[in-house]
């Protein structure tokens, strides 16, 4: 019997907030979609030709950000709780009477925080575009917003969608090892979870500089948190044509990215401490 | 009869304190076994071991198997319910239902929405807005549908009123106990389920200090209550524990036939809760 299903509709029982708090964002900006009254007068020529296409994809990509904005927030608290929470009410002990291994616990855990909900989100993400692009392109159907920003262009949508896709992919394993960190941290620590999660690396960080007058800790933890660009190939071309660079594509798009050894590199750690956390969790009870 | 529990020098020690000290008792198919300590003695340590918790020294087979390496396996014949405070709040009615009959392939879904209906619990109810009995009665519904061989209770009324308790125990006797099935309970209030056991273990200090069937208790273990000067006679048939008891002195003796004893005074076989105080208090520290 294959218990995964079950175990990842078990996450999002206890941690409701994590599919609810993307539906209210989304909904939100479909409401927000019905009431703005701006009219925007182009001049045509201000607009050229081959920037609109550009426009639009920036507008549909931008329409994403609130969505991954809270789950990246909500996110790293999960990876926190979830191991922590069932120690703390003791229902450790439910869950062990049952003939679930510590294994697949785990692994339904990670793969919450690591694909169901990155997933869902990026479905709900398309779902939201489409309602409130249809809204907006109802109401301003004799407007130039509508001819300039919201001009349907369905391949640049696809194309755009495609991008958002592969960079939520390579976000999800550039970030695999820090969400595996938490879960050891989640599954290990007897009382502030978060400060045993956020303490530690910091104190590594003072202690090298102390001890060594180097910043060695701090350059790789800052590069696992905001390198995510590097493998993407996008810091160069961020600097440059936002707009271009949307569309006309970016290393996400291509499979050079997979080339990248610390993608790997990341990916070896995060297996090594999911291992560790289900050795944790496999000796703990309620004590 | 098949041996369902078989320890053989269980060990286990937390930071140099040996919460069991090579402890040896087995248990047979289809025997409800009171496993009886005081606070401290090492029986949810023992329970723990049984249930592959926790890493152990020494030999324990459950069911044919390690408890300890052989755990995921084990617990698709294993039920256990620690007291009742460990179901989750947030928890669903409907949910657990759902969540249980889709990992243990023993459970019988339609048996435990009908031990539900005699209950005030609806099905959208969550965990945290159930009383206290109610969530005893959901967790033992859901147990109680699980067909497995072994059932491990521990203090599983703690906290719950009278009518909980006797309604908790009625449940099981009537609903659950048949030849196949293996039942271990620990508990300190042993008068509860006095009646229930066909064996009772007793621990003290992480050792096991008595394991007998309840047939055997009788003719094992003698109460005699005496007066004063019966009772000078009587020790020199070694009890191993006296107490008075209203100007009277109650004494226990093992292995005696009551009919040596019936001219010191009153016999008859003590209870287990009495054979209980009189063990712990009786057996070198």
């Amino acid at each position: 019997m294959n218990a995964l299903p079950i175990l990842i509709r078990r996450e999002l029982w206890e941690h409701r907030s994590l599919w609810i708090a993307p539906l209210v964002v989304a909904g939100l900006i479909v409401i927000a979609a019905m009431f703005p009254h701006a009219d925007i007068h182009f001049d045509r020529a201000d607009v050229a030709t081959h920037k609109q296409g550009a426009i639009f994809a920036l507008f549909h990509s931008a329409l994403t950000i609130p969505q991954f904005l809270i789950i990246s927030v909500q996110l790293p608290f999960y990876l926190t709780d979830c191991l922590y929470a069932e120690r703390k009410d003791r229902s450790i002990l439910f869950w062990k009477a049952l003939p679930v291994s510590d294994a697949l616990t785990v692994i339904s855990k990670f793969l919450v925080a690591i694909a169901i909900v990155p997933l869902g989100v990026y479905l709900l993400t398309i779902l939201t575009d489409i309602a409130a692009t249809g809204i907006l392109a109802v109401r301003f159907r004799h407007s130039d917003i509508l001819r300039v920003i919201l001009r349907w262009d369905t391949s640049v949508w696809l194309h755009t969608q495609g991008i958002i896709l592969s960079a939520l992919v390579l976000a999800m394993l550039w970030y695999a090892p820090l969400a595996a960190y938490l879960l050891v941290v989640s599954a290990w620590a007897k009382r502030n979870v978060i400060l045993w999660a956020t303490v530690p690396p910091l104190v590594a960080i003072i202690l090298e500089k102390i001890a060594f007058g180097t910043n060695y800790v701090a350059v790789v933890l800052g590069y696992r948190l905001n390198g995510i660009w590097r493998p993407l190939d996008l810091e160069g071309r961020l600097s440059g044509d936002a707009a271009t660079m949307t569309v006309h594509g970016t290393g996400v798009g291509s499979l050079a990215v997979l080339e990248n050894a610390d993608l790997w590199l990341g990916l070896l750690v995060a297996v090594a401490l999911i291992w560790v956390t289900i050795r944790i969790r496999r000796h703990s009870d309620d004590t | 009869m098949t041996q369902i529990i078989k320890a053989n020098g269980l060990t286990k020690s937390y930071g140099g304190v040996r919460a069991l000290d090579a402890a040896s008792f087995e248990v047979e198919t289809g025997r409800i076994v009171g496993l009886i300590g005081p606070n401290g003695a090492g029986k949810t340590t023992a329970l723990k071991t049984i249930l592959g918790l926790t890493h152990f020294e020494g030999e324990l087979a459950v069911l044919g198997r390690n408890p300890y390496t052989e755990r995921d396996a084990l617990m698709r014949e294993v039920c256990f319910i620690a007291d009742v405070a460990v179901m989750p709040k947030w928890l669903k009615v409907s949910q657990a239902l759902d969540f249980v009959a889709a990992v243990q392939p023993r459970f019988d879904r339609s048996r435990a929405e009908g031990f539900l209906q005699k209950t005030d619990i609806k099905s959208k109810s969550r965990v945290r807005e159930l009383s206290k009995g109610m969530v005893t009665q959901l967790h033992l519904a859901l147990i109680l549908a699980i067909d497995a061989r072994l059932l491990v209770l521990d203090e599983p009324t703690l906290g719950l009123d009278l009518l909980f308790r006797r309604q908790f125990y009625d449940t099981i006797v009537n609903d659950y106990v048949d030849k196949e099935r293996t039942i271990l309970i620990t508990t300190h209030q042993v008068e509860e389920i006095e009646n229930l056991l066909t064996d009772v273990i007793f621990i003290q200090h992480g050792r096991i200090i008595l394991s007998t069937t309840v047939e055997d208790l009788a003719t094992r273990f003698v109460q005699l209550t005496a007066t004063s000067e019966q009772a000078i006679r009587a020790r020199q048939l070694q009890p191993f524990y006296e107490r008075e008891v209203f100007g009277r002195v109650v004494l226990f003796f093992e292995g005696r036939p009551a009919e040596e004893l019936d001219d010191y005074g009153e016999t008859r076989t003590p209870t287990i809760a009495d054979l209980f105080v009189a063990k712990m208090q009786g057996a070198p520290a």
